[in-house]
């Protein structure tokens, strides 16, 4: 509690968070051209401030100063107010979020539950980009992404209810929603060793909730219409990117939180916000670094294989782990049994990716065409 | 009483789609359109508009003498150049009845084999965005390409557009570090080909997206006229190189890649082998070169005039069979000089590779074709 | 997953390497000798003239007609001080025309043409068009000031099929590649 008034404490709070995600958005943007420069074996941005560093605020206020471009016969409600839809509930899953047992704006006991279920509400957004653009690429992205995102949060939330169920409560009991008591349960071992088969989904669902490759399909339509943000710029589309970089800080974190223990392990509880601080700031940045670097060696995926990863691979195995979860909850074996059915879980997960892989794909007959010479040639 | 109101049958009334895929391309392949008619994800037709190029590139040699027309070939392909140059030098030599000398023939043979390889490297990068990647393998292959035109650069002074090859040899001799700078580009590009192979080969989620996508029976590629890596993909193992070998490729000793299926992978799999493959053949050609020789012909005049009659002279270029049509008068300008571009005539057999494919592999299939637009439309 | 497995090792390994960019133009690489810029022409530093007579072959078989040549009586042989007859008067040379085939460098008799190997004849940007159009002036200065140290000289090829200019004491200038 900062000062002994709460509003001023709140107040102060809200503050850093509205700082830190400008911040974030710009500082992720500059690492992300710099890392994927250095995957191609070349330099990222060098020219604008030492080493490129001021080239996301060069590129800040060219979008700033864009015009703001709206399509004749776009519904103009959709298409004004769909950006903002998309920014407000990551912004304001981020308020929930903890850095450490007392940094954050405020813990919810349903904290987890409340993260997941607010960032869907994005989803809503880029359907009304899609929809108000009048557009058909824009249409077709938006189609495309609200499939992928709903599809894939699915297993995201299953993946992360499993390990809520066995999280360790400080009562001694078993099961919690709420992000402190999930990282103070970690305190010798975190949950990615009892869940790697959770740890696994929940970070390529996490990857397709982002869409980045190899997930990416709904912002790159042919590679050069962004789907459903084909038609905003300057601002508008900003808030996009903004939307986007908040999301990845978000899941990057909570992945944090919810598998490698936070800020608690190694260095455990009590050594204070100063260590604890960067602990869990290099956590997630070990998850954005490998977000990145996804994103720079991998391939997308089209929109069928897409989805049939998701419901034929990934949902199965979620509930196989929540099925497995409940057993050693209700006989009460030991975490050591968690640990084994979930590996070989996650055994099972590599094998049917390779497998969904290298069959063959089913060989699909050209339609029969008709003859050229009837076909009327359009101009 | 039977019902007169119609039936009415609850079926969900669907419009084909039509989407064009401009002449604005996102960057890989140059001014080319196709409109797409779509149901849902499927294509269910496909229609290609060409002409976006077309610079009168077979018009306008018939007011250039034999030397200028050289230019004109650097442009139609322009990224295997040295490639389209010698297929015209061949039709001229064919024509005057020349004989090229043996050190001529070998600096032919390795700038157009290392040509090749640029050209695959090219496809390779500009593949891999199409696939999908964020850039990697393009930035991989330019790296190596870099080096290759670099050597170019050394011997002929430019990077793309060389000028190089005349009809009775080729312009000037290599500098004197030719072999070395040759060895060393051809050892950092097999270094090169590896980081590809470990980018792109394996990955699998390129294989999900490339495995099985069109596939063509070696029937189906004969009847549409495909050429080059397209057709040997398909299992029938034609190489002009072998079936036809011009200059003097029947003393080198390299093997044909064919693939199995003809799908986008096998393209993709044919190519990268080739490039090694190309590799192999300038080391033996760098190990046979005479040391010192003649680099043109005897006897040839500033003007050339070749005598009346036509000529027909084709290669093995990096995108299929590509061909140069004479018809001489006896004056220093040609009186019809046709190009058939290796491009255009793979590109004829897009309507059956694309349709009943989804829209996201259009593109990918697009991009295995390897087209160059100004070979397309010339 | 093994395939995607060895994609990531292999990246791994290629994002620590050196990066191979050349922070173009604070750095710049070395051009070859035999780089291929736009022609000039060169300066007879002996006779204190161009080399160029102004006998048109280059603008005669340049294939996209960038060049326009004429010629006049050279005040200096009248004078004794140059075996030239002729001297160029004016030559005007559309950059934005030229496609650097070389051609004209071949094909001139007197080696008073060549392609400009440095920096400066690569970075052409102009702001106007008519920017482009490079007159007598421009065109000798790489060579007068210095600029152009060592221009390439193909010795081999069609051009050089032993022809002569009759009667001069071939007068040819130029470094010998």
């Amino acid at each position: 509690m900062i000062g002994d008034n709460p509003w001023l404490d709140g107040l102060l709070r809200l503050l850093v968070i509205a700082v830190a995600i400008p911040l974030a958005v710009i500082v992720l943007n500059y690492l992300e051209r710099k890392v994927i420069g250095r995957v191609q074996n070349r330099l990222g941005p060098m020219r604008v401030g030492p080493y490129g560093t001021l080239q996301a605020v060069a590129d800040t206020i060219k979008l700033l100063t864009k015009e703001d471009v709206r399509p004749h016969s776009a519904d103009r409600w959709t298409f004004e107010l769909a950006p903002y839809v998309v920014v407000v509930p990551t912004v304001v899953a981020l308020v929930t979020l903890p850095l450490t047992d007392d940094l954050f704006v405020r813990n919810l006991a349903l904290g987890l539950f409340f993260i997941l279920a607010v960032s869907t509400l994005s989803i809503v957004g880029l359907v009304m980009a899609g929809w108000g653009s009048d557009n058909k690429y824009a249409i077709l992205g938006a189609m495309r992404s609200a499939a992928q995102l709903i599809s894939y949060e699915i297993p995201l939330v299953m993946a992360a209810v499993a390990v809520a169920m066995v999280a360790h409560t400080p009562d001694g009991g078993r099961g919690s929603l709420d992000l402190v008591q999930l990282v103070d349960g970690q305190g010798r071992v975190p949950y990615i060793v009892w869940q790697p088969l959770a740890f696994f989904i929940f970070t390529v669902a996490a990857l397709a909730e982002l869409y980045r490759q190899p997930f990416d399909i709904p912002v790159a339509e042919s590679e050069v219409v962004g789907g459903p943000f084909v038609e905003y710029s300057g601002m508008r589309w900003a808030m996009f990117m903004m939307a986007e970089y908040v999301n990845l800080v978000l899941l990057s974190a909570l992945t944090a939180i919810v598998f490698l223990g936070g800020w608690n392990w190694p260095l455990g509880n009590e050594v204070g916000p100063a260590l604890q601080v960067p602990l869990m700031a290099i956590k997630t940045a070990l998850f954005i670094l490998f977000f990145f670097w996804a994103r720079a060696i991998l391939p997308r995926l089209r929109i069928d294989q897409l989805m049939a990863y998701s419901w034929q691979v990934l949902l199965p195995l979620a509930f196989y782990q929540i099925i497995a979860n409940g057993l050693v909850l209700v006989y009460d074996w030991p975490d050591v049994v968690l640990g084994v059915l979930s590996g070989a879980g996650a055994v099972a997960a590599m094998l049917l990716t390779y497998r969904m892989v290298r069959r063959p794909a089913p060989v699909r007959r050209p339609l029969a065409v008709a003859a050229a010479s009837t076909r009327e040639v359009r101009v | 009483m039977a019902s007169t109101a119609p039936q009415h049958r609850h079926e969900l009334e669907t419009i084909d789609l039509h989407i064009n895929v401009g002449p604005q391309h996102p960057a890989t392949h140059g001014v080319f359109r196709m409109v797409l008619t779509v149901n849902g994800e499927l294509v269910e037709d496909c229609d290609p508009v060409i002409g976006y190029m077309h610079r009168g590139n077979e018009k306008l040699p018939e007011n250039c003498d034999y030397r200028q027309i050289i230019g004109y070939h650097d442009r139609t392909d322009y990224l295997a150049q040295f490639n389209t140059e010698w297929t015209y030098c061949l039709a001229v030599e064919k024509l005057m009845g020349l004989e090229v000398p043996e050190r001529a023939e070998y600096i032919r043979v390795i700038l157009g084999e290392l040509n090749r390889v640029a050209s695959h490297l090219m496809w390779a990068g500009a593949f891999g965005t199409d696939v999908g990647f964020f850039g990697t393998p393009f930035m991989y292959a330019f790296r190596e390409r870099e080096v290759i035109q670099d050597l170019f650069e050394a011997v002929t002074g430019e990077r793309m557009m060389y000028n190089y090859f005349r009809p009775g040899g080729v312009a000037w001799d290599v500098p004197d570090d030719f072999e070395e700078h040759c060895r060393y580009v051809v050892d950092h590009v097999r270094r090169g080909l590896d980081d590809l192979d470990a980018l792109m080969t394996d990955n699998e989620v390129f294989l999900a997206r490339c495995r099985g996508l069109s596939p063509v029976t070696p029937e189906q590629a004969i009847n549409w006229g495909l050429s080059g890596p397209m057709l040997r993909a398909c299992g029938v193992k034609h190489d002009l190189r072998r079936a036809e070998p011009y200059s003097i490729y029947d003393r080198f000793d390299f093997e044909i890649p064919v693939g199995t299926q003809g799908d986008v992978y096998d393209r993709y799999l044919v190519r990268m082998e080739e490039m090694r493959q190309s590799l192999r053949i300038v080391e033996q050609a760098l190990k046979q070169m005479p040391k010192n020789g003649p680099i043109m012909a005897e006897g040839l005049k500033r003007v050339l005039r070749p005598p009346a009659g036509e000529v027909y002279a084709r290669t093995e270029s990096p995108r299929g069979e590509y061909g140069v049509y004479i018809v001489s008068r006896g004056a220093d300008k040609p009186w019809r000089h046709k190009v058939r571009g290796a491009s255009f005539c793979n590109l004829s057999a897009l309507r059956e590779m694309v349709v009943g494919n989804y829209v996201a592999d259009a593109i990918i299939i697009l991009g295995s074709i390897d087209i160059v637009l100004c070979e397309v439309d010339r | 997953m093994l395939g995607i497995l060895k994609t990531i090792a292999a990246s791994v390994g290629i994002a620590a390497r050196k990066p191979v960019t050349v922070q173009y133009p604070t750095e710049r690489k070395e051009l070859p000798q035999r780089s291929r810029g736009f022609p000039t022409l060169l300066w007879d530093f002996e006779h204190d003239e161009p080399f160029c007579t102004g006998c048109q072959v280059c603008a005669r078989y340049c294939p996209t007609d960038c060049m326009t040549v004429t010629m006049k009586d050279n005040p200096k042989y009248a004078e004794g001080k140059s075996p030239r007859k002729k001297i160029v008067d004016t030559f005007y040379i559309d950059y934005a025309r030229c496609m650097r085939c070389d051609i004209c460098v071949e094909v001139c008799n007197f080696d008073a043409i060549v392609m400009d190997n440095t920096w400066r004849s690569v970075e052409m940007s102009r702001f106007d068009r008519q920017d482009l159009i490079m007159d007598l002036e421009a065109l000798l200065r790489p060579s007068k000031t210095g600029q152009l140290k060592n221009p390439f000289r193909e010795p081999m090829g069609v051009a050089h099929s032993g022809w002569r200019p009759k009667g001069e004491g071939a007068e040819r200038g130029g470094e010998e590649e």
